[in-house]
């Protein structure tokens, strides 16, 4: 009885001050929403590649080596660590559909164990037979008892579909470096039995050694040893990390969580400062309900009970609703962008992190709000009933300046000094303007850093029209010299080696050998000043070296093919945005008795391209650098549609904080302003008594809120992606429209609180104090 | 020739259905320069009679005509305007702006009067000369009410409102400030009209309505008005 009269009082409470309330809630809910939403993607992104990495009991590391034998597995079975070895073959294959698209072939033992398909439908029998990518079939329409046709070594070979499937290695499958995002038009994967290459081969072929390895093997004194087991013979070590699916998932992955850390915390710090001046300004406004209370008797553990579960009642809701946001809205919209293949699509939240984050809020609504009674809690009822002392005015240190002081205008002095008076109002107004305009310049400088990549790239550092792979088997440096191709020409070997770093650390790094003039790549370091690869050493990019842990002066050694491992110079370093790798000129790698075999050919026409050149059977797949620019803006498109989420919701924060601030500041001095009222003000000139106080906060929050967006927008750049090598840079037109934007909410939030003052009653002044 | 006139001037409020009647036709005239006080009961309308001439409120059927301008029928705006130039107001709660000093809550009338008055001289005039740079909270009732006239009195308006001036003080102080209100306005030649419940006060003027369930019943004219020392209540 007792408890459901304090329950309705309660609920009555946050009916009247229902603006601040419904900000508190709207902060908490965007808090929780966005922190839940770019965690739940985090997790889901883990959770759905985690299981399909079991599913399809996917190996750790790929050992490539042309023909292993029984004893290579042998060896690299029994290094500590190892569970499991077997061999496979694994290759692009062109296919006999339309447009020529690519199958990745993997030909499995009959007895096979790791890197399974992950069926959807039909089966892997154990002889011949094949199972497609589910979404490739899907993209070409093909479907269970329809056959694909795939070239290898030259013959053609049929493959009746027997079973549907994704992978563990191609969930962000990607063709080779031509593209830049998955597209099932174009690449898939085909899984069959090594037995049916032996009509193709004379036997069955196998070019790859799987291993799976314990959870706790050190992966890389593993790698150590298996390198040491094959030798000469050894063409490379890829672990599954560093696979181009996988570590584009860990990437996509690692964005999110970089933002999940960064943004939401803004959030929580308004939610904060709303409730607390919210609360203070109930609590103050029931001093003597408070009084009342204690009076009839109500302990103060009840009393500071009721008050807190304000904070409470709202906290929690917020949670809820963000929950929601994040989950159904966040996340579910995120999710489809991210190009991954995955068997469904559901949302996994962590549950933990959620839990966490509803106690952090919890404590920045409720605790505040306990914080916020506490005080006059200790004062007895008969203090308390006697009603609050009255407000007194103060000297502020502008007096003091006389001069400028005497100047300005009575109702600026009326500004100054209840703005001063009410710090924290001013306070919490100009951290809402700052996180709207933080937000903003981060969003807008990690999109222009973003699109600035592609501008780095694809126009700075390249200059062809085409990048033109070539069939390696039927091409070589002298071959591709004597083209006579009307156009500048360069030839390019992208590879990847086994790298030991200083540390001994064991990796896996693209290569590009390269002449040395180089006519259509333009290094240049990061100030821009152009380098060249030398003659000696090679050159490594910026962010490959952090990476790495080595400097320009270092030493690393390289794996050679077929021959053991050579200690070479890294003599330069060069700014690549993304991409990063190393370069060796074709001399150097012949000096390193390397053969310099091009695997594709970069070109820039005189005049329109050679179409009888780019249709010949040496030509295995071209791509011009704008779709490739244009596939890299696909790629970070999410990146994007995340930003859009980001800035509306810096509106969200400008709109709540200020029309709180402005509410409050309108609500505090009603009878003042309906003083001024009768004194003759006119409506316009009391709204700027209190409005203008919401522009000193907005001059505030958007000094304070670009370096702000700077930090924010250089964690981001720092944590985005470790193939990206970005540092952010503000530039002034970011400034102009996050100060422009913010301007404007602002001004609408004005708007609105001009409205809500329109029904100031003149009567008010005439009223007694309470 | 009147200086503020009332013919059938009528105000009614809607509550819901019901209807209810806070002024019933009344009809009155003020002089120029004289000092009226308008006497009666809470709910006789006395209130409702100070909003229509302080241009706080406009009347349902009837005609305000103040120094030449018909006052009901105004706009918003001119009604603000008109607050601005003829009007000062002495609340019965001072209402004092708390953030501003003694001299700054007089000065305000500077900034939005055409023709206002010295606020220093108006404060030495209510003999605040020496605490113009407190602030409200720290004065006593009676100095905040005297500000409060100061105020009232530098936007050099036609005519002094007082809400019951002396309702929230003693006797004693309240005899002072009534006092001052009627000197100042006498040597500055305005027309005042102090609304009140307090009989007594009600000697001291030159014309007295007396109000009843939103009608006069009673208009007493005093050809040698009391000094306020003579009043006692």
């Amino acid at each position: 009885m007792v408890k459901g009269a304090l329950w309705k009082k309660a609920f009555q409470d946050m009916r009247k001050s229902k603006a601040q309330f419904i900000s508190i809630f709207v902060m908490a809910a965007l808090a929780i929403g966005m922190l839940t939403g770019l965690d739940s993607l985090y997790r889901t992104v883990d959770t759905h590649s985690s299981n399909l990495y079991s599913a399809t009991n996917l190996s750790d590391l790929w050992v490539t080596v042309s023909n292993p034998s029984e004893k290579d597995l042998w060896r690299i079975g029994r290094i500590a660590g190892v569970e499991q070895v077997e061999k496979r073959f694994s290759i692009n294959a062109e296919t006999n559909l339309p447009g020529e698209p690519t199958l990745h072939v993997y030909a499995l033992e009959s007895r096979s164990t790791l890197d399974q398909p992950d069926l959807q439908a039909g089966r892997f029998g154990k002889r011949s037979g094949a199972v497609l990518d589910a979404t490739f079939a899907k993209a070409h329409g093909l479907g269970l008892g329809d056959s694909v046709s795939v070239k290898l070594n030259g013959r053609w070979l049929e493959l009746p579909i027997e079973g549907l499937a994704l992978s563990g290695e191609q969930i962000y499958s990607l063709k080779n470096s031509t593209t830049m995002t998955p597209d099932p038009n174009t690449y898939g994967f085909v899984v069959i039995r090594a037995d049916a290459l032996s009509g193709i081969y004379g036997q069955a072929v196998f070019n790859q050694i799987s291993v799976k390895t314990a959870a706790n093997a050190d992966l890389s004194s593993v790698v150590r040893q298996a390198d040491e087991a094959i030798g000469d013979r050894l063409i490379g070590i890829v672990a599954r990390d560093d696979s181009v699916s996988a570590s584009n998932v860990i990437s996509l992955a690692q964005q999110f969580k970089t933002l999940s850390n960064v943004f939401p915390a803004l959030f929580f710090l308004v939610a904060a400062l709303i409730t607390q001046s919210t609360m203070v300004r109930l609590v103050e406004n029931q001093r003597s309900q408070i009084g009342l209370l204690k009076a009839l008797g109500y302990s103060r553990r009840t009393i500071l009970w009721h008050y807190t579960s304000y904070g409470v009642f709202v906290g929690l809701a917020g949670a809820a609703a963000g929950l929601l946001l994040g989950k159904e809205g966040f996340a579910r919209i995120l999710l489809p962008q991210v190009n991954l293949v995955f068997p469904d699509y559901k949302i996994y939240v962590d549950w933990g992190h959620f839990l966490a984050a509803s106690i952090l809020l919890l404590l920045c609504t409720g605790g505040i709000s306990l914080y916020s009674c506490r005080r006059l809690l200790d004062d007895t009822p008969a203090v308390l009933l006697r009603g609050k002392p009255s407000k007194s005015g103060n000297h502020i240190f502008l007096e003091r300046m006389s001069a400028l002081w005497n100047k300005i205008k009575f109702s600026n002095k009326l500004i100054a000094r209840n703005t001063l008076k009410n710090k924290s109002r001013i306070i919490m107004s100009t951290i809402g303007v700052m996180g709207c305009t933080g937000v903003i310049v981060a969003a807008l400088s990690i999109n222009d850093m973003i699109t600035g990549i592609s501008g780095q790239i694809y126009q700075d550092t390249f200059s062809y029209d085409h990048k033109v792979l070539v069939d390696t088997s039927k091409t070589d440096s002298r071959y591709l010299n004597n083209l006579e191709l009307d156009g500048v020409t360069q030839q390019v070997q992208e590879t990847a080696v086994e790298v030991i770093c200083p540390d001994g650390r064991q990796k896996m790094e693209p290569l590009t050998i390269t002449p040395r003039e180089s006519p259509l790549i333009h290094l240049k370091t990061v100030d821009g000043a152009s380098v060249s690869i030398p003659e000696n050493g090679i050159l490594m990019t910026r962010k490959l070296c952090e990476t790495l842990g080595v400097q320009p002066g270092d030493s690393i050694r390289l794996k050679r093919s077929n021959q053991g491992y050579v200690t070479v110079p890294v003599v330069q370093s060069a700014y690549m945005a993304s991409g990063q790798g190393m370069y060796m000129t074709d001399t150097y790698w012949k000096s390193l008795n390397q053969t310099f075999q091009p695997t594709a050919l970069l070109i820039k026409w005189n005049s329109a391209p050679d179409e009888t050149f780019l249709s010949s059977d040496t030509v295995e797949d071209f791509t011009t650098r704008e779709e490739q620019e244009a596939g890299f803006s696909d790629n970070t498109q999410i990146m994007a549609l995340a930003i859009s989420l980001l800035i509306a919701m810096g509106a969200a924060l400008a709109f709540a904080v200020l029309y709180n601030c402005g509410i409050l500041n309108y609500s505090e001095r009603v009878r003042d302003l309906a003083t001024l009222r009768v004194l003759g003000f006119h409506q316009e000139e009391i709204r700027n008594l209190v409005l203008l106080e919401n522009y000193f906060s907005v001059l505030f929050g958007l000094i304070f809120g670009v370096p702000t967006g700077w930090l924010i927008a250089q964690t981001v750049a720092v944590g985005l992606d470790k193939q990206m090598d970005l540092s952010a840079g503000i530039s002034p037109q970011v400034v102009l429209i996050a100060g422009a934007v913010t301007l404007l909410f602002a001004w609408i939030t004005n708007q609105a609180v001009a409205k809500k003052m329109k029904n100031l009653d003149m009567l008010e002044a005439l009223k007694s104090v309470e | 020739m009147e200086f503020i006139t009332f013919e059938q001037v009528e105000r009614e409020y809607r509550v819901g259905d019901a209807v209810i009647k806070a002024l019933n036709g009344i009809d009155f005239h003020f002089g120029r320069g004289t000092f009226n006080v308008v006497l009666g009961q809470s709910g006789a309308g006395k209130t409702t009679l100070l909003n229509l001439l302080g241009g706080m409120d406009s009347p349902t059927a009837g005609k305000i005509v103040v120094n030449g301008h018909e006052v009901s029928g105004m706009s918003e705006r001119e009604l603000t305007d008109y607050r601005r130039t003829q009007i000062g107001f002495v609340f019965q709660f001072y209402n004092l702006v708390p953030n501003l000093t003694a001299l700054e809550n007089v000065q305000l009338a500077e900034e939005i009067c055409p023709d206002p008055l010295n606020a220093c001289e108006m404060l030495q005039r209510v003999g605040l000369g020496e605490r113009m740079n407190n602030f409200p909270s720290q004065m006593s009732g009676g100095e905040q009410q005297r500000v409060s006239i100061a105020r009232a009195l530098a936007k050099n308006p036609q005519i002094v409102l007082c809400d019951e001036p002396t309702g929230a003080l003693d006797s004693e102080t309240g005899r002072k400030v009534l006092r001052l209100i009627r000197d100042v306005a006498n040597d500055l030649g305005k027309t005042v009209i102090i609304v009140t419940h307090n009989a007594p006060i009600a000697e001291m003027a030159q014309t007295v309505l007396h109000m009843r369930d939103g009608a006069i019943s009673q208009i007493e004219t005093h050809e040698h008005p009391k000094d306020v020392e003579e009043i006692e209540w």
